[in-house]
């Protein structure tokens, strides 16, 4: 029971760091990118392909895998995203979601059927007194603590941080106070595709890398997102070890139960509190 | 806007969908084609003439609860697998006729539809996207459980018989034809009645249309009713026409597939949403015919996957080119060529 429900916590904080991709793009510019989860099992293998036949060593691999997601992000942000600014909210999920379809058509295309597990992962079992745990969890669990702490450090005290939580809290306001509005939008979606980046190394060693991650982790991601509220930091955290506490306790009741926990667990949380735990109300004028 | 020289005289003139005698003509002549067609075209064709009227059913049910009400429905599909698995449970486990469980297909997943519409009393936007695939995701769950419902490994389902012999694949497209003319009759007229009108009241502004005095608990539960009702009737088209029920053939896919033919159609109108589901899934058959072509081009180590990709690639790129060119689908297109030719040479 408590070696379940620590390993859960661990892979929660993976998960805590998924949402905080979703949760920095939609902090800033509104938009809820569907297709992230596709963009972190694209990265993936895209990881595969720079490892294994170009043989490119781990580190090297995984930094370049960061300015890889960035980038993408940036493209998807420039080409999809920007050009339907100030249309409907369907709109532009219909565009992520169908741009996530996209991406996963060139993954079944490039790499038909692959599953890979990733090399660098610890073999064995970690023992804490009496509490075993996987030593890939644990780790994927301090490095997506160290990302969160940067994060709120970066938020904090620079100058970077600092004007995109003005331009999350007013556009205009951002703007007639100096800050280029388009180049922050520029910025946190390349810094949501780094997220990704290390959110596939993590999550391909707590599981393996196969084509059913996208959706797993658009799922997991969406529901942390709206448990922990949508415009919070701490709330995709807490969310995320929530999220990932309840599926290994349901589902080591019953096997099952695994894949429904999370969905339930948000339906719960929409009935009682619709903005989430940490989200702010919303007040709507006709 | 009608031509030069037209004028309507009273309020039935004006309200007719259907106005001159030539219309009814060439309705009634477009009616007899979609009839006898399927004597003439392919053995291939036949088969896609079903499934397209399949989806044109199920999408005419996501124009209720999303054109119309603006209640953004994610987990169609996951409403289809409710009446999918309610005619086969009935058919297969009980013995019922399959004409019984029509109905009651689509009024098990409209019931269901209404449990999931509730939330959208207090939420809505994003929140209710989560909910709707949410609902998908928990049906899925929940039909894989039950060992009288095939746990995971799916059903058959008996073939529908009238007077004691089963439809060849025909007839099942003309019993196919006949349920896609009364869902299109019922969903075109839907919207000229009160309730309609007040669905596009909602859509429009939920705030204001409560204001005015518009129950809105009813009028969402209703536009969830009646779109999961249509999914439920496609469910049973589907689980009928397959011959089998199984988890995979509702998936999240399915629901997205159908959301992408409303946007290419055009939201909230009712031709917009046949000839949405009519061009997507014309646009799978021709990827169909290309997958050969550009199997030959690319490696040969990617010939098996070139299928399902190509299918993925490009109705995606299909529906985001229309997002971004025409966002007001197909049926906005149409309407403006229709508008320019009525009013030549003038340009307005």
């Amino acid at each position: 029971m408590a070696n379940v429900l620590v390993q859960g916590l661990l892979i929660g904080g993976v998960y805590g760091l998924l949402a905080l991709g979703f949760v920095l793009v939609f902090k800033s510019s509104q938009v809820m990118n569907m297709a992230y989860g596709w963009m972190i099992c694209i990265l993936c293998y895209i990881l595969f392909q720079i490892m294994v036949p170009w043989g490119i060593p781990a580190v090297a691999a995984v930094l370049l895998l960061m300015v890889a997601g960035a980038v993408i992000s940036v493209l998807v942000e420039r080409l999809a995203v920007r050009p339907l600014m100030g249309q409907s909210f369907l709109a532009i999920l219909m565009m992520t979601l169908m741009l996530g379809t996209v991406i996963h058509g060139v993954i079944v295309l490039l790499w038909p059927g692959r599953i890979w597990n990733i090399p660098f992962r610890p073999q064995g079992m970690w023992a804490i007194g009496s509490i075993k745990i996987s030593p890939d969890a644990a780790i994927a669990f301090l490095v997506a603590l160290v990302v969160f702490l940067v994060l709120v450090l970066v938020f904090r005290y620079t100058k970077v941080g600092l004007s995109m939580r003005v331009v999350a809290a007013d556009h205009e306001v951002a703007q007639s106070l100096g800050i280029r509005v388009n180049r922050i939008f520029s910025i946190s979606w390349a810094t949501s595709g780094a997220f990704a980046a290390i959110c596939g190394v993590l999550l391909g060693m707590v599981f393996s890398i196969d084509v059913s991650l996208g959706d797993v982790a658009l799922g997991k991601g969406l529901t942390i997102l709206l448990v922990g509220g949508m415009t919070s930091i701490p709330g995709a955290l807490v969310g995320g070890l929530l999220i990932g506490a309840s599926e290994s306790l349901g589902a080591y009741w019953v096997g099952a139960l695994r894949e429904i926990v999370p969905w339930l667990f948000m339906l719960f949380i929409l009935l009682i509190r619709p903005q989430g735990l940490f989200g702010q109300k919303r007040i709507e004028r006709i | 806007m009608l031509p030069s020289g037209v004028f309507n005289r009273n309020p039935q003139q004006d309200m007719a969908i259907v106005r001159t005698k030539t219309q009814w003509l060439l309705l009634a002549a477009g009616v007899v084609f979609l009839f006898t067609m399927v004597l003439w075209v392919p053995m291939d064709w036949k088969s896609w003439l079903i499934t397209t009227g399949i989806y044109v059913v199920a999408v005419l049910g996501l124009h209720i609860t999303t054109g119309l009400c603006g209640q953004f429905a994610m987990g169609h599909a996951g409403f289809m697998a409710v009446g999918g698995y309610t005619t086969a449970v009935l058919v297969e486990k009980l013995g019922w006729s399959p004409w019984i469980t029509l109905p009651l297909s689509g009024l098990t997943a409209g019931l269901i539809g209404l449990v999931f519409g509730i939330p959208a009393l207090r939420i809505k936007g994003f929140y209710l996207v989560m909910a709707t695939i949410a609902a998908q995701f928990v049906i899925l769950f929940a039909i894989k459980q039950p060992s009288w419902a095939g746990q995971g490994y799916g059903m058959r389902v008996a073939q529908v018989t009238v007077g004691g012999s089963a439809l060849s694949q025909v007839q099942f497209w003309w019993l196919a034809l006949a349920i896609v003319l009364a869902a299109v009759f019922f969903a075109k007229n839907i919207q000229r009645t009160s309730p309609g009108r007040q669905m596009i009241a909602v859509r429009d502004n939920d705030l204001a249309a409560e204001v005015m005095g518009i129950n809105l608990f009813r009028t969402k539960l209703l536009a969830f009713f009646l779109g999961c009702f249509y999914a439920g009737i496609a469910g049973w088209l589907m689980a009928h026409n397959v011959r089998y029920v199984h988890p995979e053939m509702f998936s999240f896919a399915l629901s997205l597939s159908m959301l992408g033919m409303v946007i290419v159609g055009g939201l909230g109108s009712t031709s917009g949403a046949v000839l949405g589901a009519v061009a997507m899934s014309l646009v799978q058959k021709l990827v169909e015919y290309m997958t050969p072509q550009v199997g030959k081009v690319l490696p040969s180590a990617y010939a098996t996957s070139v299928g399902p990709a190509l299918q993925l690639i490009v109705f995606g790129l299909v529906v985001m080119a229309f997002l971004l060119i025409e966002p007001r689908g197909i049926h906005h297109r149409v309407e403006k060529i229709k508008l320019y030719y009525r009013l030549r040479p003038f340009s307005y």
